[in-house]
C-alpha cells in the first residue's frame, strides 16, 4: 500500500511539472520569448500575483507576465497534487480526516496564501522595497544598520538632511510594522476559512453527501475561506490594520518622495511638486475663464432682464408720475421708461424667437437713434431739464443698449449677439455648431 | 469512521490528468487571439471637451420623446452598458424606443489632477446635460445613473432640478454606512488627503487590486480555474476576455474629484445626513421631486442592496419605485436575465412619464 502510494505521487509530481513545463515553452515559443527554466510547482520566481502590473515595478518580460498571469491555476495544481496525495497516504483519510484537511490545506504553498501574496504591494510596496533594500544594502556596506536606528540630534549644515533621513528610516520601520499586523490578520483569516471549512465538510459525512471530485472539495474551501475572510475583513480590528497599514506606506512614500525632489532640485530637474503647482494654477484659471464665460455674466443678464420686467410692470405708474411729479420722480421714472423699451428689443425674452435680419434692423435702429442722440448732446447735456423728452429717452436708451451689448460681448468672447440669443448653450458646443 | 472525502486515489489523478491535457489544449487557442472588441453599437459624438465625450446611439427610431442620458461611474469605462451585441444595455434600450445617450468620461491623465466634483457636476455634467437638452429643445431630461454615476446623478438633480425630468438609478450607493459595506469599511481611517498628496491620481491598477482583495480567492484563483473549463470554447473564451478587458482597461481617478468623494461621501456619508454641499451648492435629496426609479442588485458586493434602498428614505418625490434585481453588481448589466428584465422595466417606467 505504501509503495503504491509512493508511485501515485511520483507518478503525479513528474506529470504535472512536465506538463507545465511544456505550457510554459510553449507560450513562451508563441510570444517570441526565449524560455527560461522552472523549477517545478514551487516556482520561486512566480510571487503570486504580488507586483501591481503598471505600478512600481519595472516592465516585466513576457515569460515572467505570463508566470504570474498563470500563477493562480499553478498553485490550483499544486494544491491538487498535494490533496491527492494526501488521499492516497495509507493512512488518511479514514482514521481522521480533519487532520487530513490540514494536511491539504497546510500553510505551506497552500492557494489561499499565495492568492495573498502582494496584497499590501500596491501603491507603495514595490517603490518603497528598492528604498529598503538600497538602505539595507547600505547597511551591510558599513552603515548604520537602518533596521535599528536611535534618534540623533543633528547639528549645522547637515542638520536638515540628517533629520529628514532618521524620519524617513522612521517611517520605513513604521510601514513594515504595519505591514506585519496586516499579514497576522491575513494568516488568521487563512485559519478561519479553514475551520469553517472543516464545519461544512461535517456536514457532508453521510453517504450520498460525501465530496468525490477534489474540484468540488476545493469550491467548498474557497466558499469557506471567503466567509471566514469577509468577517475578518468587516471587523474593526481589520479596518485600524488596514487604514494603519496605507497611512503608513503613504508617510513613506511621502518621505521617499521628498527626497528625490531633493535630488531632482539640485540636479536642475523639474519636479512633480512644481508641475502638480502649474496644474492647479492651470485649473483654477480654467475654473475662472468658465465663471466669466457662463455663471458671471449670466448673472448680470439674469440680473438685468428681471430688473426689465420689474420695470415693464411698474411702466404705467411711471409714465403717470412723469407727467405730473416733481422733477426728481420725473427723472426716475424716465430712466424705468427707457430701460424697459431698450430691452424690450436687446433682450432675448423680449424677442425669443426673432432671426437674425430682425435683430440686424434693431441694431441699426439703436446705432441710428445713438447717432441722432450724438448730434443733440450737446444741447441736452447744457439743458437738462428743459431736453425734449424724445432726447432724454434716446439718450437713456443708447446707455442701456450699451450696457447690453458690452455684457453680451463678454459673454461671447467676440462681441456676437448670437450669444443672446442662446444664452445657454455651452461654448465647445456652440463653437462646433458654427 | 466515515469521512465527508470520497474521492478514490486514481479517480484524483484522472482528474488532475483531465485537468492539465484541457489547460493544455486550451491555452494553444490564447496566441494570436486579437482583442475582444466590444459590442460598439453605431453611434455619433455630439458633444467633446477635455477627454469626456457625450456619444448618442443611432440606427434605431426612438419612440421616446425624452431623450436619456448615461451618466457612468468614473471607475472602470463605461462600455459595461454596451459590452457585446446580446449583452448590452444601450442596444436593449434602443431597442425598446428609447433615444440613448452616454457620457464616456475618459482616462484622466495628470492634467486631470485637480478636477474636483464641482468641475465633474456643475462643469461637465451640466454642460452635457445642456448639450442633449438643446439637441432637442427641451428644458429637461432624463437621467440613468450607474453606481457612482447614479450618485452623481442625484447630487445634479438635487443642484439643477429643472433640466431633468426623470431619475433612474442603477446599483447607486446612497447610504454609505451600511454594516456590510466593505469598501467604505477599509477607508473609514485612511487619511485620504495624505493619500492624495502622495499618490496624485489614482491609478487604475490599485482601485482594481482593491477590487479584487473584496473576494481575493474568488477573484485572483477561482475565476481562472474555470477559465480553464472553457478555454477550448472560443466564444466563450472570447466573452471572457472582453469581460478582463473592461475590469482592467480602467481610468485612473482624478485626485481632487477622489479626496472629496471619499471624504463627502464614503467617510462622511454626507448624502444621508443632508450635509453636502459641492462647489457650494448644498445637496438635498429631500429637495428631489422628480420621479425616481432605483434599481438595486441582490447580491451586488459593491454597492450592497440596503446602501442604495436607503435612497427611498431620503428621497423627496411622491413617485419613487424601486426594483430589485436578482444578480449582482455586474450581473445586472450582462446576464441573461438582466437582458430580459432590466431593459424593459426601464424603458415601461419612462414611458409613463414620457
Amino acid at each position: 500500500m505504501a509503495d503504491q502510494a509512493s508511485e501515485f505521487v511520483r507518478q503525479s509530481q513528474a506529470m504535472a511539472e512536465q506538463s507545465w513545463s511544456q505550457w510554459m515553452r510553449y507560450l513562451q515559443q508563441a510570444a517570441g520569448q526565449p524560455t527560461s527554466p522552472m523549477t517545478g510547482f514551487g516556482m520561486p520566481g512566480m510571487a503570486g500575483w504580488a507586483g501591481m502590473p503598471g505600478m512600481s515595478a519595472p516592465a516585466a518580460p513576457m515569460s515572467d507576465m505570463l508566470e504570474r498571469s498563470l500563477a493562480g491555476i499553478s498553485s490550483y495544481l499544486e494544491w491538487m497534487q498535494r490533496a491527492a496525495t494526501a488521499q492516497a497516504a495509507p493512512v488518511a483519510p479514514s482514521t481522521d480526516w480533519q487532520a487530513a484537511m490540514k494536511d491539504m490545506f497546510g500553510a505551506a504553498g497552500q492557494p489561499f496564501a499565495q492568492a495573498f501574496e502582494g496584497i499590501d504591494s500596491t501603491a507603495a510596496q514595490g517603490f518603497v522595497q528598492q528604498w529598503q533594500a538600497w538602505l539595507a544594502a547600505a547597511g551591510q556596506a558599513g552603515a548604520t544598520d537602518w533596521r535599528t536606528p536611535s534618534y540623533m540630534p543633528g547639528f549645522g549644515l547637515h542638520r536638515e538632511q540628517q533629520s529628514k533621513q532618521q524620519a524617513l528610516v522612521a517611517a520605513m520601520m513604521e510601514s513594515a510594522e504595519q505591514q506585519r499586523r496586516y499579514q497576522a490578520l491575513i494568516l488568521k483569516a487563512n485559519a478561519a476559512g479553514l475551520e469553517r471549512l472543516q464545519d461544512r465538510l461535517a456536514d457532508h459525512i453521510e453517504p450520498g453527501r460525501q465530496l468525490e471530485s477534489l474540484k468540488s472539495l476545493y469550491d467548498l474551501w474557497v466558499d469557506a475561506a471567503e466567509e471566514a475572510y469577509a468577517e475578518i475583513a468587516l471587523s474593526d480590528e481589520f479596518r485600524e490594520v488596514y487604514g494603519a497599514m496605507v497611512n503608513a506606506q503613504m508617510c513613506e512614500r511621502q518621505l521617499v518622495q521628498a527626497h528625490l525632489e531633493d535630488l531632482c532640485r539640485q540636479l536642475g530637474l523639474p519636479t512633480r511638486s512644481e508641475i502638480d503647482s502649474l496644474g492647479r494654477r492651470l485649473q483654477e484659471v480654467r475654473r475662472e475663464l468658465r465663471a466669466i464665460e457662463g455663471g458671471a455674466v449670466n448673472g448680470e443678464l439674469a440680473e438685468l432682464r428681471a430688473e426689465l420686467q420689474a420695470l415693464r410692470k411698474a411702466q404705467p405708474v411711471a409714465a403717470q408720475t412723469h407727467s405730473g411729479g416733481t422733477p426728481a420722480a420725473r427723472a426716475g421714472s424716465g430712466k424705468l421708461k427707457e430701460k424697459t423699451k431698450v430691452g424690450a428689443r436687446a433682450t432675448p425674452e423680449a424677442a425669443p424667437k426673432k432671426r437674425a435680419a430682425p435683430k440686424r434692423a434693431s441694431a441699426k435702429s439703436a446705432t441710428k437713434a445713438a447717432s441722432a442722440e450724438k448730434a443733440r448732446s450737446g444741447k441736452a447735456a447744457a439743458k437738462p431739464s428743459t431736453a425734449s423728452p424724445v432726447a432724454a429717452k434716446d439718450s437713456r436708451k443708447k446707455r442701456t443698449a450699451s450696457r447690453v451689448r458690452r455684457a453680451a460681448a463678454v459673454k461671447s468672447g467676440a462681441g456676437s449677439r448670437r450669444t443672446l440669443v442662446s444664452p445657454g448653450i455651452p461654448a465647445p458646443h456652440r463653437a462646433r455648431r458654427k | 469512521m466515515d469521512t465527508p472525502l470520497r474521492i478514490d486515489p486514481a479517480e484524483a489523478l484522472a482528474e488532475i490528468n483531465r485537468f492539465q491535457r484541457k489547460l493544455a489544449a486550451g491555452l494553444q487557442n490564447l496566441p494570436g487571439m486579437a482583442e475582444p472588441e466590444y459590442a460598439n453599437t453605431p453611434r455619433e459624438l455630439v458633444y467633446a471637451e477635455d477627454k469626456l465625450k457625450v456619444w448618442h446611439f443611432t440606427g434605431t427610431r426612438p419612440t421616446a420623446r425624452t431623450p436619456v442620458l448615461i451618466v457612468y461611474a468614473l471607475v472602470n469605462t463605461v462600455w459595461m452598458t454596451d459590452l457585446q451585441a446580446d449583452r448590452s444595455l444601450v442596444r436593449n434600450l434602443l431597442e425598446q424606443g428609447e433615444d440613448v445617450y452616454l457620457i464616456d468620461w475618459g482616462y484622466p491623465d495628470g492634467a486631470d489632477r485637480w478636477l474636483t466634483l464641482d468641475d465633474y457636476l456643475n462643469g461637465y455634467l451640466d454642460r452635457c446635460v445642456d448639450a442633449v437638452r438643446h439637441r432637442h429643445g427641451l428644458d429637461a431630461i432624463n437621467l440613468l445613473g450607474i453606481c457612482q454615476g447614479g450618485a452623481f446623478s442625484l447630487c445634479y438633480t438635487a443642484m439643477h432640478p429643472d433640466k431633468v425630468k426623470n431619475l433612474v438609478t442603477m446599483v447607486t450607493p446612497v447610504d454609505f454606512h451600511t454594516p456590510d459595506n466593505m469598501l467604505s469599511h477599509w477607508v473609514q481611517q485612511l487619511d485620504v488627503d495624505r493619500f492624495v498628496d502622495v499618490m496624485g491620481n489614482i491609478p487604475a491598477a490599485l482601485m482594481n487590486w482593491v477590487y479584487l482583495t473584496l473576494k481575493p480567492l474568488r477573484l485572483n484563483q477561482q475565476k481562472y480555474i474555470g477559465l480553464v473549463e472553457i478555454l477550448d470554447n472560443p466564444a466563450e473564451l472570447e466573452n471572457f476576455l472582453r469581460m478582463e478587458r473592461w475590469i482592467f482597461d480602467s481610468p485612473d481617478q482624478a485626485g481632487e474629484a477622489f479626496r472629496q468623494f471619499i471624504k463627502d461621501f464614503y467617510q462622511g456619508n454626507k448624502l444621508v445626513r443632508h450635509d453636502l454641499s459641492i462647489g457650494g451648492r448644498p445637496v438635498d435629496l429631500g429637495l428631489i421631486q422628480q420621479p425616481v426609479l432605483n434599481i438595486y442588485a441582490q447580491q451586488d458586493h459593491l454597492v450592497p442592496p440596503d446602501a442604495s434602498r436607503a435612497l427611498g428614505k431620503h428621497i423627496g418625490t411622491q413617485d419613487y419605485t424601486e426594483i430589485a434585481f436578482k444578480g449582482g453588481h455586474i450581473g445586472i448589466y450582462v446576464s441573461g436575465r438582466a437582458q430580459r428584465e432590466v431593459p424593459p422595466a426601464i424603458h415601461r417606467w419612462l414611458r409613463a412619464r414620457d
